[in-house]
């Protein structure tokens, strides 16, 4: 018996919300639209349908090694792992970084965002007309989010004692080493470009710099 | 529709719903795909996924999924949706295209090309320029060479962390003197971009009414001024530790460090025989070289105007 359906237009665009935990495509990116359709005369059934999570993309185990690479800024970065631009960490530790930041007395969820959206722009251009090989900006994203994970340590610190002062200073020039420190090792190798580590980590430094100060002050 | 479509389930063999939703499996995590930069390695654990759960089922109830299974079943959404995104990569192309109008990507991408050895020693030339001799750029076949490989060839890189460090250091010092507040840092950034961008367009004003043909770019014009954030810098964080005299003192040693940086412009303004020293007559190159004088002399007055209100 043939299997192919009448047209359906009318449920071309309302479908995409009739059914959010099925219909998932737009979170992988296509590199080659003809797979997709390949076999396009069959019915499935449910039962096979890939759990929740997987479809959209959200792998705990993947971001839980990623958070650990981050944490531990000595250990050499495998450039695999930060190859899928996985923005599920990045947005939660900025709600973090905000909510911190909320308990310790300053409501500015509007500047965390506004100061990572143009301090990604900012990383991506700049890592664009560095490099000889480009970067999507998700990838630059997914790791300057990941590499947040120590700022939001040193605002949950904010809330118990207040950071102006030399201790306060100095664990803030660390903790935005640290974060530095991390994002240009994970942008040498993913990007790999020798000799320019320093130049790399400059920029990122002003940036969780930048977020160093609405923490402090 | 449906109940033919239903019927047709009952018939033939159990298949994925969504079969190729994920990309061409690719024989290891982290291999480069042609298409994209990074490739998406959460594939790799769900082509485990499907193995799996093809022979068994878990009983969800499959009426919700027959319109979607018949919608994406069928050759029109299929063109569809082919079509819908072959129009994404269209557009995308029409933005790269559009970007390389307004922002010229290849020529930023010679100021940048820069390495660490170049950005120590042209920042020792900021600090001290009083021993380099030769402040030519070489040329390489009628276009100049590569920072890195010249010192005096203009960058942009430093200009741009210089820029961001100086709203850095100014909220810094806002900050001890418990005057910060995070639109602040906004109001510094955009006031300091107005007064770059007045100063550059200054200058461009200048240079076309005295009719001047040199080939002094526009990123040329940006990159020397902006090399005055430096001095700036420094002269800030001397005022936060030392109090008004280190700032007085630094803010005015650089000053004079930019002066004698400014020898790099007037190599581009002038004509090449009043660059060497020559002296050479005429209205036209006197007018140059008050042009050249009028550039340096705003120089240390913008240094002092930006930061006066951040030390105390």
């Amino acid at each position: 018996q043939q299997v192919d359906e009448q047209p359906q237009p009318a449920s071309f665009v309302p479908s995409e919300m009739l059914m959010p935990p099925d219909y998932a495509g737009q979170f992988f990116q296509p590199a080659s639209n003809s797979d997709y359709y390949a076999q396009s005369s069959y019915i499935g059934s449910f039962d096979e349908e890939p759990p929740l999570l997987e479809e959209l993309g959200i792998n705990f185990d993947h971001i839980w090694q990623k958070t650990l690479t981050v944490l531990n800024p000595m250990k050499p970065a495998d450039g695999s792992i930060m190859n899928e631009t996985d923005l599920t960490g990045p947005v939660l530790f900025c709600v973090a970084l905000g909510a911190t930041l909320l308990l310790a007395g300053k409501a500015q969820f509007g500047y965390v965002y506004g100061l990572s959206a143009l301090g990604c722009l900012g990383v991506y251009a700049l890592l664009n007309l560095m490099s000889s090989s480009g970067v999507s900006c998700g990838c630059v994203a997914s790791v300057l989010g990941y590499c947040l994970l120590p700022m939001v340590i040193l605002s949950s610190c904010a809330i118990f004692f207040s950071l102006q002062g030399t201790f306060g200073t100095a664990s803030a020039l660390v903790i935005v080493g640290w974060c530095s420190l991390s994002a240009s090792k994970i942008f040498m190798s993913a990007l790999d470009m020798e000799g320019q580590q320093l130049l790399i980590a400059y920029p990122c430094a002003l940036l969780y710099g930048l977020f160093a100060l609405l923490t402090v002050f | 529709m449906h109940p033919a479509g239903l019927a047709a389930a009952a018939g033939t063999p159990r298949l994925r719903k969504w079969p190729s939703k994920r990309r061409i499996p690719v024989s290891q995590p982290g291999m480069a795909d042609p298409h994209q930069l990074f490739d998406d390695t959460s594939s790799a654990q769900s082509r485990g996924y499907g193995a799996q759960r093809a022979p068994g089922g878990l009983g969800y109830p499959s009426a919700s999924a027959s319109p979607q299974a018949a919608f994406l079943a069928d050759p029109v959404s299929n063109m569809a949706m082919a079509y819908g995104s072959s129009l994404a990569a269209q557009g995308k192309e029409l933005v790269d295209k559009n970007i390389d109008r307004f922002i010229p990507v290849t020529k930023l991408k010679y100021y940048f090309a820069v390495d660490t050895m170049y950005v120590g020693k042209k920042l020792g030339l900021l600090f001290f320029p009083y021993l380099h001799q030769d402040w030519e750029v070489q040329y390489q076949q009628d276009t100049p060479v590569a920072p890195r490989f010249d010192v005096n060839a203009p960058d942009l890189y430093i200009p741009a962390m210089a820029f961001i460090t100086y709203v850095l250091v100014a909220g810094l010092a806002l900050g001890t003197q418990d005057r910060f507040s995070p639109d602040l840092l906004g109001l510094q950034a955009s006031s300091a971009l107005a007064w770059l961008t007045l100063e550059v367009l200054a200058i461009l004003l200048s240079l076309y009414l005295v009719t001047v043909n040199t080939d002094l770019t526009t990123i040329d014009l940006v990159a020397f001024l902006g090399y005055k954030y430096v001095g700036m810098i420094g002269g800030v964080l001397m005022g936060l530790l030392f109090g008004k005299i280190g700032y007085y003192l630094v803010l005015g040693w650089c000053c004079a460090s930019i002066f004698v940086f400014i020898r790099t412009l007037r190599l581009k303004i002038l004509a090449e025989a009043a660059a060497e020293g020559v002296p050479v007559r005429g209205a036209r190159n006197q007018l140059r070289m008050y042009l050249t004088m009028a550039v340096a002399a705003a120089q240390p007055l913008l240094m002092y105007w930006l930061t006066f209100h951040l030390v105390r």
